[in-house]
Order: structure tokens, then sequence, then C-alpha cells
């Protein structure tokens, strides 16, 4: 009775449409800032009608073994995939991170670049004074930012 | 003597040559079973019907089976997951498929049904001993290579709560993610069951997932993955609960994720849905567990969460913020001046002498670049700014960030930690009071299944955020002995939002269902309402909210002149807590409703609750209003009770 109310109701607006999927940029060479875009479902109307499926699109099923989200990574480093996937699919909060010295998604590159406990503090510190040399351009790619701390390391 | 010696010879052949006949024709006439059953998977049927296996509550948690009225179903619809014609009803069959499916030869491990049932697989392996050298397939090395790799360690349950200015969306969602032995929250394994859809319509999307017409999947993906769509874009705070499962458990569950792999189920907003499929998982990893038994009708996720709790599942609370709920904060931590500054560099105003001329702290300006960068992250999500703009603006934000140093004051940067959601009021609410309408008393009862009201206690909950189902009221008039509905709410939705100067949200409310008006001739009748709203609100959940709303209203009903009536008009109002267990709401609303039955409806109200404890609570409302130039005062206060 409830559901079926409910509908009448959701039924009787003329909904903006709305997409609720997940689209990428596809860059050659690795994800660059802001390289996920995502298209809100903010529509007034939309809200109304909530978030009754939790919608994702066909597109994610089973990620562990691929990784990456959506972007593409040059062959070369595939024995290096979990690394070079976590910083292209979290480009800006990682940058973020390291402009702050401190921060989850720091935290997180740090064990999987294997830098032991006692040292991080300054791997932080390092990698906050050398923002500009990590991250050399807007466009920067996230092959290039690995291979830029890799250096400084 | 001719006849004896051919009679005896006659039967002889006879004997010889019926068994022969039949043994030929069980050849070639037999069902393909009985002839291809090799003898140790017949040994290993008959000890499962000894042991009643098919009867055996794992068997049924990992088929997912529920008792009907009649027989037992399967809440799985994909046929791939049945290896029986009919599995899906019949446990019996499906049992004894699984285990002749573990003697088929596979061209790969992965396609063998060790691999791909393999949470039925091992369970069979130590029910019944199964010697698995035996078998074409001896176990799943692909599933014992990612369990090498990966050490899981513990599983948690994220609860990620409303979107901004979404009170529809108050309901949440629920996921667990799986963390790994030596590696971070961010890359555990997000498990998360959702319905899969390229739809774009609105209201076909909410039908739809009302009516089971979609199809749900498990997906899973990296933690940050679902981290990016809750908290940086849908802006979501997230609660994290860790669980006590152990690692014999959780490989349990993950055998009986890798089932349930590709796999469909329709998916049903208030039934079958995130909440409900997760118990089966944790029933898969801890059968003692009393779970998806209980259902009675509906599940909501927070409730979901309350009946984990009380299974004896969570260790501890985390709390998550969202990035709009990081900037509110980051954003509280600096005076007006301060705000400017982030805006204007946010919106592309950075230059080098930023802040050479100024007596900020450092700790201001590292806060002003934080709230910067957070903003402009922000802006780029809901597609403000265009992408290049974003990258070069956000590069020089965090340049200027990089060099002012690292924070000490780890305390300023955290926003503060609000009630858990399972400990604010529960889902369902029962009212009892009494009042005066104009000259009569009434006594009255309400009820209502979900979820929050605004004049409720906010603990746990989202403030400013109304959203009620089904909310009925039913009044008893001594006077004249009359029982009758006064009201029934449909849904009730109202979203106040306060404005700043990083966040300009729209307002709005719509209410639905039926409530009296006063008809022309001084009684009042029912009629069913339609009353959408939208405006803006100022102030925030501390000192309270100030808001003003544009609103429209339809009533349909044979009471109504030209059975029904429509107009316009506004409301204003302002709400907050005078103290911690004392809210107060008072407003004005005036309609005018030009066609149909044309009248003017005004009102001015003040509604107070007292909070006894999180799930009791006193309202006390006071109304008075005026239709048709007859003007009229409701009082009256009631008990509510949640559970």
């Amino acid at each position: 009775m409830k559901k079926l109310v409910l509908a009448v109701v959701v039924v009787s607006f003329i909904a903006i449409p709305v997409s609720s999927c997940l689209a990428a940029n596809q860059k050659n060479t690795g994800c660059g800032l802001g390289s996920l875009i995502m298209q809100g479902n903010d529509g007034l109307a939309f809200q109304v009608l909530a978030v009754t499926t939790n919608g994702t699109c066909g597109n994610q099923t089973f990620g562990i073994t691929s990784g990456t989200l959506n972007c593409e990574q040059p062959k070369k480093f595939v024995s290096r995939e979990t690394i070079n996937s976590y910083v292209a699919d979290n480009m800006d909060n990682l940058a973020n991170d390291i402009a702050r010295g401190q921060g989850e998604y720091l935290n997180t590159l740090a064990v999987l670049m294997e830098v032991p406990e006692g040292s991080r503090a300054d791997f932080y510190a390092l990698l906050q004074s050398n923002f500009s040399r990590i991250y050399t351009s807007p466009q920067v790619s996230s092959v290039d930012v690995l291979s830029h701390i890799e250096s400084l390391m | 003597m001719g006849t004896a010696p051919g009679r005896r010879y006659g039967r002889n052949i006879a004997r010889i040559l019926f068994p022969l006949i039949v043994i030929i024709s069980c050849i070639f006439f037999s069902p393909p079973a009985f002839a291809q059953d090799p003898p140790y998977c017949e040994e290993l049927l008959e000890a499962a019907r000894r042991q009643k296996l098919h009867d055996d509550r794992y068997w049924h948690i990992l088929m997912h089976y529920q008792q009907r009225i009649i027989g037992i179903e399967s809440l799985i619809d994909d046929p791939n997951f049945f290896l029986a014609p009919d599995g899906k009803t019949n446990p019996v069959s499906e049992l004894e498929a699984t285990i002749r499916a573990f003697f088929a030869p596979a061209d790969n491990e992965n396609a063998s049904a060790v691999c791909r049932f393999a949470a039925r697989f091992e369970w069979l392996t130590e029910k019944l001993g199964i010697d698995t050298g035996r078998l074409p397939v001896p176990a799943c090395r692909s599933f014992e290579n990612f369990m090498e790799a990966n050490r899981p360690s513990s599983v948690t349950l994220a609860f990620p709560m409303a979107h901004l200015n979404s009170p529809a969306s108050m309901f949440g969602h629920t996921l667990l993610f799986i963390e790994t032995a030596d590696r971070s929250k961010l890359l555990s394994y997000s498990v998360s069951y959702s319905a899969v859809t390229n739809e774009t319509f609105g209201p076909f999307f909410a039908v739809k997932g009302l009516f089971g017409m979609y199809p749900g999947y498990f997906a899973v993906l990296p933690y940050y993955a679902k981290l990016q769509q809750y908290s940086d874009v849908d802006h979501r705070d997230i609660w994290e609960y860790r669980l006590n499962l152990t690692e014999p458990e959780i490989r349990r569950m993950l055998l009986h994720i890798r089932e349930l792999e590709s796999i469909a189920s329709d998916y049903y907003f208030f039934q079958e849905n995130c909440s409900y499929l997760l118990y089966f998982l944790l029933e898969a990893a801890r059968p003692s567990l009393e779970l998806s038994q209980r259902f009675h009708g509906w599940l909501i996720p927070l409730d979901s969460i309350r009946a984990i709790q009380e299974q004896g599942l969570i260790t501890e609370a985390s709390y998550r913020p969202s990035r709009t709920t990081k900037i509110r904060h980051l954003a509280s931590n600096l005076d007006g001046h301060g705000q400017e500054k982030a805006l204007a560099l946010a919106k592309g105003d950075v230059q080098e002498g930023t802040f050479s001329q100024t007596d900020l702290s450092v700790q201001e300006q590292r806060t002003i670049c934080e709230l910067a960068g957070e903003y402009l992250q922000f802006l780029y999500t809901k597609r403000r700014v265009p992408e290049e703009t974003y990258q070069e603006r956000f590069l020089r934000i965090l340049q200027m960030r990089s060099a002012l140093g690292i924070s000490s004051e780890n305390g300023l940067s955290r926003a503060p930690v609000p009630l858990q959601p399972d400990r604010g009021h529960h889902s369902n609410r029962v009212s009892l009071g009494a009042g005066i309408k104009g000259d009569d008393a009434f006594a009255e009862i309400r009820i209502r299944p979900a979820y929050h009201h605004l004049m409720d206690y906010d603990g746990g909950y989202v403030e400013g955020a109304q959203l009620v189902f089904a909310d009925v009221a039913l009044r008893y008039r001594p006077e004249d002995r009359r029982l009758f509905l006064e009201r029934l709410d449909v849904i009730d939705i109202f979203s106040l939002s306060p404005r700043d100067r990083f966040f300009r949200p729209i307002s709005w409310k719509l209410s639905t269902g039926l409530f009296r008006v006063e008809a022309d001739h001084d009684k009042d009748r029912l009629v069913y309402r339609i009353n959408p709203g939208a405006g803006f609100a100022f102030g925030n959940n501390t000192e309270g909210l100030i808001y003003t709303m544009l609103e429209t209203d339809i009533n349909i009903g044979v009471v109504l002149e030209k059975n029904y009536s429509a107009g316009m008009g506004g409301s204003a109002g302002a709400v907050g807590n005078l103290c911690r267990f004392w809210k107060v709401h008072a407003f004005v609303r005036d309609i005018y409703y030009s066609l149909g039955d044309t009248r003017n409806f005004f009102e001015a109200a003040v509604h107070q609750n007292f909070v006894i404890n999180p799930d009791q609570s006193v309202s006390i409302e006071v109304c008075r209003s005026r239709t048709h130039d007859i003007y009229q005062t409701e009082a009256k206060a009631l008990w509510n009770l949640f559970f």
C-alpha cells in the first residue's frame, strides 16, 4: 500500500532527466588532476524520488583484479599495477594530502611504497617541501607524479 | 518326447536373453545421469541424503532460500545461480546437482563448479569429508592465490548518510569493506549491493526501484572508489562500524561473495535492498547469526545496523565527514575575513602576495588554503568550473599550502563527531495525546513507521531534514463519540538547508496526503493534498534556522466546489533548540486558493518538543488558523514513543 501510494505520487512529477553514471576522461598516459568527471544527481525533483536504488552503472562490477576505475595505464608498468592504479584513481585527494603534509591518502601511499613507519614523518615532509617538483604542471599525469616521487627518495 | 526338451531349451534361451535385453535397453535408453554418475559421486549423494544436508541452515543461507506460504524459494533470480532446473524452489535437487557438478570436467578452473560455487564446495567438502583428490578439479587455486596475496583481516560496515539537502536519501546505504592485513583502509575491498541501471528518467528510476524491476548486483571495488562517490561527489557523511568477524569467518564470506559475482537478484528498495542482502553475507560468515529470518516486511538500513549491533558484531564506530562537512568545519575556524579570502582563492583570485599584507597567523593561512582547495573541488564536482581551470587553480592553491608546513594542531582539522546514528531515536513512532479544536476536545493517536520529523530529537540524524512516511493520525471526540481519521501523511518531506558564503542550496518541502479543510458549511472534511514548496533558509544548527518558502497547494475532494482547489502562497518560520532538550518551531503560512473552491487560508503556529530520552519526547502544538473568515484555535499535547 505504502509503495503504491508512493509510486503514484512519484509518477505525478515530471522530473528532470538525470544521469547517475560515472563518466571518465580517457587519457593515454595515466590520469591527471580532476580526471574523473562525475555527474551529480542534484535536480530537485530527482531528490524527492531519492536514491532508491543507490544506482551504479553497468560498468562496475568486479574491480578487484582490474584495479583502475577508468584510466588507461601504459603497458610497461604492469608489474607495479597497484601503486599506479592507486595514484591514478586518487590524484586530487593525494595531491591535497601531499600539500598538507598529512592525511589518509598520503598514509596509504607510504604503505604501498613500503616506507617504514619510523621514516614516514620525514617522507611526508620531504614530499611537501618538494611539491612543485612532484606536480610540475596542471596537466601532470599520475605516471609522472609517481616517478617524480621516486626520484626524490 | 519332443516337447519337454524343447520347452526347457526355450526357457534357457529366455533366461539368457531376457537379462541381456534388459541390460542392452538400460545402456541405450536410461537417463544420462544414471549412466554417468561415477560411484564416488553416488557415495557422496547417498551421504548427503542421509545427513539431510538439503535441510541444513547453512545450505539455506548460501542459497538465499526463504520460507514462503507454500514451499521454499530462493531470493536470487538469476538462473546462472542454480545448477538444477528447479533449483530456485527445490533445495534437494539443487544440492544433488551441485554435488554432481563437482565431477564435471572443465577446461579451465574458473569455469568449474568448484570455483564458481566455491562456498558450496568448501561446505560440502567439510560435511561429507570429500576426498578432493578424486575430483577433476581439486581446489579453486585462483581463490587461494587471492587469499594469500591479500590476507583479509577484518570487515567493516560502512553507512553513508543523507546527501546534502536531500532528506529522501536519509535512509542511507549500507555496504561492507574488507581490510587486508598490511594495507590501509582506502585499499580495502568494498562489497556493495545495488541496482544496476543506465536509466535516466527520474520517476521510472524510483518506481522501478520500488517494484523490483532493476537487477541488483554485488559490486566489489576498492573502498577509495566508493569514497569518491559517496564522500567527495555525493557529499555524504559516512559512519564506519568495525565488525568482529574472525579470519575463518571472513574466508567463508569471501567464498560466498565469489559465488555471487555477476549474479543478479531483483532489487526492491524497501525489502530486498542493500541491507537485506548484506545479512546473507554476514550469515555465510557466521551461521549462528539471526538476521535474515527476522525480516518483517521492510528493512531500513539504520535498523539493519541496530540488528547487527544486537547480534554482537560491532566493536567500534568511526566517523568520516564528507567534503561539505569538512568545508563547513574549516570555515567555522575562520572569521568572515578569512572565509572571504578562501572564497576568493577558490574562485581564481590566487596571487603570490595573498598573505603578505595580512596579519593572519600561519595556522589561519593553512586553513584558508585547505578550505579553498576543498571548496574548489566541490565546485568542480558540481561542474561549475571547467577542467583546465580547475587543474590550474587547484595546483596553485596546493602550492601555496605546501609552503606553509605541516600543521601540528590536528584537533582543529577534524570535524566534531556527531552522535552515532544507531544511538538516535528508533524508526517507528507512536504518539498518544489529547487536545482541543475550537470547542471540541479530542484524544489523538498517531503512528508512523518512518522516519524522522523536524521536531524529533536530532541526535544521529541530519539536522534540518525531515522524512516522514505513512503518518496516520486518528482522533476520538468524546462529545459525539466519533472516531475518525484526522490526517494521513503519505509523504512529508521538509529540507531546511542554510545558505552561506559557500553553499546556496534551495530549501524545499513536499507534503502529500489526506488532511482536513474547513469546508464552506463549517464542518471539516478530508481532502487529498499535494503541497510542494521551495525557498531559502539561513542560520546554522547550533543557533537555529530561519526560513521562508513559496508554496503551491492542490486539494482534491468532493466536498470542495468543483471538486478541487488550487492556490499559491508562502510560509516563514524559525526553528531551533532553546536548550539541549527543548526545540521550538514557530511559523506562519498563508495560501490563497484562486482556482476551484476559492478561499484564503492562514495559520500561525508554535510547535514545541521536549526530549525525555532519545526514544521518548513530549510535543505541544498550538495553532490559530483562519479559513473563509472563520478563526479557529487548536492546541494539543502528545507523548511520543520511538521503537
